[in-house]
């Protein structure tokens, strides 16, 4: 993670600068152009639901905003941002596992949207992909769909979810081979078929 | 243990291929910042009122100090004008009988007028420079 870290560092050094001349306004209207869909990603990654993603992701950037002044550039900007949106979510698991449960009507309505939701034949073969990908553990599904939706930068997804880049590098490699071994079992493992398929 | 970020071997690749067509990243959700600049108001951490004034502020002093950077651009360009033109005169009148005796007295004449034309020349071309430029901005 210690690249990853010093080209972030690097990255947002027009941030310190402007923070350290007092441009607080200024700082925060580039850090949101740099990182509020960094962070909306995150977000939605931990949590799995778009609608908390994106409440947590504001609430992240409310608290970055707030606790702007006390910022003291010993960590670098990127993982103290980051550090910041995995507690909005941790909490906001919290949140989740505290509630009450549904209510039928609740039930009836999440149905309802999973019947509306059944794939086309198109992207069936996508939709086989994903629910391989939501057989694999927690951290490997992250570690997968972060890499992938920030352009395979195994550096940026080891500062988002703060585990050091060789972790992330194992996960990746882990989740690859489950995945493979997954088709080969289900007599899935034709390249050609993959290479053709689209979501 | 070693392990690669990237696949190797044809299915490795392929998989590849599908997981990025597949995990595309989520798109922010529409009127994202018009909702969090509503939770900042809520929270307390700043009006936009004031973020508003604050910048305007800052611009308005950014202004100033171009303004006082062009005067003193001005200043000095007169300045430089102004030696020049003297140096200038100086040096003809101490150059003026050395050229009248090697050039005749034709000399100083040719002298000013090759000087005029390329004082000219370079007048004309700036000026239509600075049309040309003109236009162009108010196309754009």
């Amino acid at each position: 993670m210690q690249a990853a870290v010093v080209d972030a560092a690097g990255r947002d050094s027009d941030i310190a600068e402007l923070l350290r001349a007092g441009h607080r306004d200024r700082a925060f209207a580039l850090l949101l152009e740099r990182y509020e869909g960094k962070i909306f990603r995150l977000c939605c990654v931990l949590l799995r639901d778009r609608a908390q993603a994106e409440d947590a992701a504001q609430e992240s950037l409310v608290r970055v905003w707030k606790a702007l002044d006390a910022y003291d550039g010993r960590a670098s900007l990127s993982s103290w941002i980051y550090a910041i949106t995995r507690n909005r979510c941790l909490t906001a698991l919290e949140r989740r596992r505290t509630m009450d449960s549904l209510s039928d009507s609740e039930i009836e309505a999440q149905v309802a949207s999973l019947v509306a939701r059944q794939p086309e034949p198109a992207d069936e073969r996508a939709g086989e992909l994903r629910e391989l990908i939501d057989l694999l553990p927690e951290r490997q599904q992250r570690t997968l769909l972060l890499y992938y939706f920030e352009e395979r930068s195994t550096g940026e997804v080891a500062t988002m979810l703060g585990c050091p880049e060789g972790t992330v590098k194992t996960h990746l490699f882990r989740a690859r081979a489950a995945l493979a071994g997954e088709l080969r079992r289900r007599g899935l493992d034709d390249p050609g078929l993959w290479l053709e398929a689209s979501p | 243990m070693k392990e690669s970020a990237r696949p190797n071997g044809a299915l490795d690749r392929a998989l590849d291929a599908a997981l990025e067509r597949t995990l595309t990243p989520p798109p922010l959700p529409a009127r994202f910042r018009t909702k969090l600049e509503a939770a900042l108001v809520r929270a307390g951490g700043s009006s936009l009122l004031e973020a508003r004034t604050r910048l305007e502020r800052e611009q308005r002093e950014r202004l100033a100090e171009l303004e006082r950077d062009y005067v003193r651009l001005r200043r000095r360009t007169l300045g430089t004008m102004i030696g020049g033109a003297f140096a200038a005169g100086a040096a003809a009148a101490y150059a003026l009988p050395w050229v009248t005796a090697s050039l005749g007295p034709i000399g100083p004449l040719a002298i000013a007028s090759a000087g005029a034309a390329v004082g000219i020349t370079i007048g004309v071309y700036s000026w239509l420079a600075t049309r040309a430029q003109s236009a162009a901005g108010a196309r754009g």
